[in-house]
């Protein structure tokens, strides 16, 4: 993913940004989504929401000795608003991630999303260009934080009470 | 009735599409969204980041005088231009990049009343067109620190002595309630509220929703009906001074206040000092609902 675009290619890398965002990828709302997070930068005023639907990869009757590296993305959407590079940073996003293995989302350092994006460009504004990661990895991680607390039979504050364990 | 203090300042879309094949008639795009201008910008346009081209990128600072003339000599703009400035958000960049070449000492700065929103709203041409100009020798005499700046020292003077402050932040960050956004990430300062003594007057109060400024008869009714009045010296600030060189455009040019002064380390300097005094509302509120929960539980 590294060195995307050739040194110098400014417009090129113009481009491609407002190419995303004028025209976005998996954007949308996700019914039925594992996951939703809500991620922002209130300083410039951008938001994303992002949506994820995750295959454990375990087969039926997953649970709790499910292995963690077999889980993947199945599905992911985007909402939200704000500059041109934290939109089209999550739809450039979108694209990288779809059917990875969590982990190695949650192993993606945010140099590599920045030059995917175009370096020299978003270097400008590289809290904008990494929100869609950050986000992202939250939502992984709460994910995987609600798994184990229903496997734990744990509630999560908020949420409707299990009516069993859901994976019999 | 009134007019503008300074109505000159204030130039309309009609008025730059007119002058727009004048050479000494320069227009700057300024904006929050860094990639609006590629987007399309009044032709003739010259792109200024704000962040990147007019920070110090080692301190919390402007450029320094000689990085100052470096940049815009790279820009071709000459000291005797007039300089036309636009942005998006109702021009907040707009404004604070007006006022850091007023810091700077331009001579001839102009706002384009609505900005990109009005231009776009009116479907005036856009252009992708990036002119090229020849650099030129821009020179800066002195870069004025005290004229229109208020630092941190000065506000707590200020502060102390009771003088004139305006907030121009929104509602929930004055009163202390807005720290975060839920789920959103904090940023910027680890205590909230508003410095002691402020006046709460959103920037937006300033704006029709058109992004135009609102009259001077309106404007006059909004600071003065706050105590904001061109007798004083007043101090304005937000969180890092963009918002508040917005109100002060407003005083300054259109209502003619001869002494206002931005203070751009705002909140994310003042709600990160150790020591300073600080008036938060929302946890005085806070403070009084668990005394009273206390007090209530205690008599059952």
């Amino acid at each position: 993913m590294s060195g995307a675009f050739d040194e110098g290619d400014r417009e090129a890398i113009v481009a491609h940004l407002l190419d995303h965002f004028e025209h976005p990828r998996n954007r949308g709302p996700l019914p039925g989504a594992d996951v939703s997070q809500k991620g922002g930068n209130p300083g410039c005023g951008d938001i994303l929401h992002i949506h994820l639907k995750v295959e454990d990869g375990g087969g039926a009757g997953g649970g709790a000795g499910n292995e963690p590296g077999a889980e993947r993305i199945a599905a992911i959407r985007f909402e939200g608003e704000g500059c041109t590079i934290s939109q089209a940073s999550a739809s450039i996003l979108t694209e990288i991630v779809g059917g990875k293995p969590l982990d190695e989302v949650l192993a993606m350092a945010s140099g590599d999303l920045v030059d995917a994006l175009g370096r020299e460009v978003v270097v400008a504004r590289l809290k904008c260009a990494v929100l869609s990661l950050n986000t992202l990895k939250a939502a992984i991680e709460k994910y995987r934080q609600m798994k184990t607390r229903r496997a734990l039979g744990l509630d999560e504050p908020g949420m409707p009470e299990p009516s069993g364990p859901p994976w019999t | 009735m009134g007019e503008y203090a300074h109505p000159d300042v204030l130039v309309e879309t009609s008025w730059v599409e007119q002058h727009q094949d004048d050479p000494k008639i320069k227009v700057v795009e300024s904006d929050e969204d860094i990639l609006l201008y590629e987007q399309g910008h009044v032709p003739g346009a010259i792109k200024l980041d704000w962040q990147t081209e007019l920070q110090d990128p080692v301190r919390r600072d402007y450029r320094d005088r000689q990085a100052f003339e470096e940049l815009v000599s790279g820009k071709g703009i000459a000291n005797d231009d007039t300089l036309v400035f636009y942005g998006d958000k109702n021009n907040w960049w707009a404004c604070y990049a007006f006022w850091t070449f007023k810091l700077f000492g331009h001579r001839d700065c102009k706002i384009m009343n609505g900005g990109r929103q009005k231009w776009i709203a009116e479907k005036r041409p856009l252009t992708r067109e990036v002119a090229r100009r020849p650099p030129t020798q821009y020179k800066v005499r002195d870069r004025d620190d005290f004229k229109i700046r208020a630092f941190r020292d000065q506000v707590l003077r200020h502060a102390l002595e009771g003088k004139p402050l305006v907030d121009v932040r929104s509602p929930g960050e004055f009163s202390g309630e807005l720290l975060h956004m839920e789920a959103y990430p904090q940023e910027g300062a680890l205590r909230a509220g508003h410095i002691p003594g402020a006046q709460g007057i959103p920037w937006a109060t300033a704006c029709n929703p058109d992004g135009t400024f609102k009259s001077a008869d309106e404007l006059r009714k909004i600071y003065e009906g706050k105590g904001v009045t061109p007798d004083r010296d007043v101090i304005v600030y937000c969180r890092i001074g963009e918002r508040s060189s917005h109100t002060w455009f407003a005083l300054t040019y259109l209502l003619g206040y001869p002494l206002v002064r931005n203070y751009d380390g705002s909140w994310t300097e003042w709600g990160n000092l150790v020591g300073v005094p600080i008036e938060n509302p929302a946890a005085g509120k806070k403070q009084k609902e668990k005394q009273a929960a206390a007090a209530g539980a205690a008599t059952k």
